[in-house]
């Protein structure tokens, strides 16, 4: 019983990503433009660095969904 | 009197569909073999509606607004959607909602103290897709569904989600009208999904699961906490709840188990079960 608040930014970001039924490799400078995203946040998303987009507060539906090449299986 | 004709509980992911060729050929063949009498069995019952506890991954449900309970107005759901589709490996289809029945649900929630959201427009990914591509290929059955919030935490209790199940059993049992009703509930078991252990699955919990739902013995799965679950089922197995939920629907009714595989290729312990009294 100890559930943390999302990082919302980040999470809507992806939401509208994983919408469109797209998937990335990583996302771009433009993509994460106007989006109220940390320094950290920007550098796993610009990575596509799945392991620190959970440990941020990613949810792991969303970044399977929007960075699933990034998975080995 | 409308009456519950038929249930069934089994696993929904976007790859038993999307990448059958990955899997090994004798436990993909054994579970859509369970797949396929779950559907053979469904026709036979002859319902009139299918109603199905099953939940979302975000697609519809955002942060922006998370629902525990909805209940589903939609007239009619993508099933898949074309962009959702591809993925899935499936044919883009519409199947018909019942919006009439839901609104009564809904409704009879409310007055009940069981405050449902509701939503009118749902596009379905697997939760309802890859199910009903096996359970009912011609779509001409409608449905009406009921989304519990399994992905994104805090999550309703287990306990509360047999309840809600009940309460939809009394609801269908209770109607005036005649009616034949199947229940369907999809998700589970174990599966890590998006996580760090993205591709684990734990056959040990699944079998527990398994085992409570076979005698029909629920109470001890209301008591899990989320933490317990996400420990030994992984994220992915916080979709019990939807199980859960139909066995509260049907009290006393048992499981068969027709097929479970651990499939490692589509990372998640699948199963299906027909319910039965």
């Amino acid at each position: 019983m100890s559930t943390r608040p999302v990082p919302y930014a980040l999470n809507k970001l992806l939401t509208d990503i994983a919408r469109q039924h797209q998937m990335r490799e990583s996302l771009s400078d433009q993509e994460m433009a106007g989006h109220a995203l940390s320094e950290g946040e920007r550098a796993a998303l610009r990575d596509g660095d799945i392991g620190r987009l959970y440990e941020l507060g990613a949810n792991p539906y969303l970044i399977r969904r929007v960075f699933r090449r990034r998975f080995t299986i | 009197m409308a009456e519950i004709v038929a249930a069934a509980l089994t696993a929904h992911a976007p790859l038993i569909t999307g990448r059958p060729e990955i899997g090994r050929p004798e436990q993909r063949d054994r579970l859509y073999a369970g797949f396929r009498e779950i559907g053979r069995r469904l026709q036979a019952a002859r319902p009139d509606l299918l109603v199905m506890f099953v939940n979302d991954h975000l697609q519809n449900f955002a942060y922006s607004n998370l629902p525990a309970f909805c209940v589903g107005l939609a007239a009619t759901y993508q099933c898949p959607s074309p962009g959702g589709a591809k993925l899935m490996r499936l044919q883009p289809r519409v199947v018909r909602g019942n919006p009439e029945w839901a609104m009564g649900l809904l409704e009879a929630g409310l007055e009940a103290g069981i405050d449902f959201a509701c939503s009118y427009e749902i596009e379905s990914w697997d939760e309802l897709s890859v199910p009903l591509s096996f359970l009912m290929p011609e779509g001409d059955v409608p449905i009406v569904t009921v989304y519990t919030n399994c992905g994104a935490p805090p999550l309703p209790t287990p306990r509360r989600c047999r309840d809600v199940g009940a309460f939809v059993g009394d609801f269908i049992r209770g109607r005036a009208t005649s009616g034949r009703v199947a229940l369907v509930a999809t998700g589970g078991l174990s599966h890590w999904v998006g996580t760090p252990e993205t591709g684990r699955i734990n056959p040990d919990w699944d079998h527990r699961i398994l085992d409570h739902i076979t005698r029909g013995d629920i109470e001890p799965l209301t008591r899990l906490t989320r933490d317990e679950i996400e420990r030994d089922g992984g994220n992915g197995g916080q979709e019990i709840r939807n199980w859960i939920a139909l066995m509260g629907a049907v009290p006393g009714w048992k499981g068969e188990l027709l097929a479970y595989e651990p499939v490692d290729e589509w990372i998640t312990g699948c199963a299906t079960v027909w319910v039965h009294p």
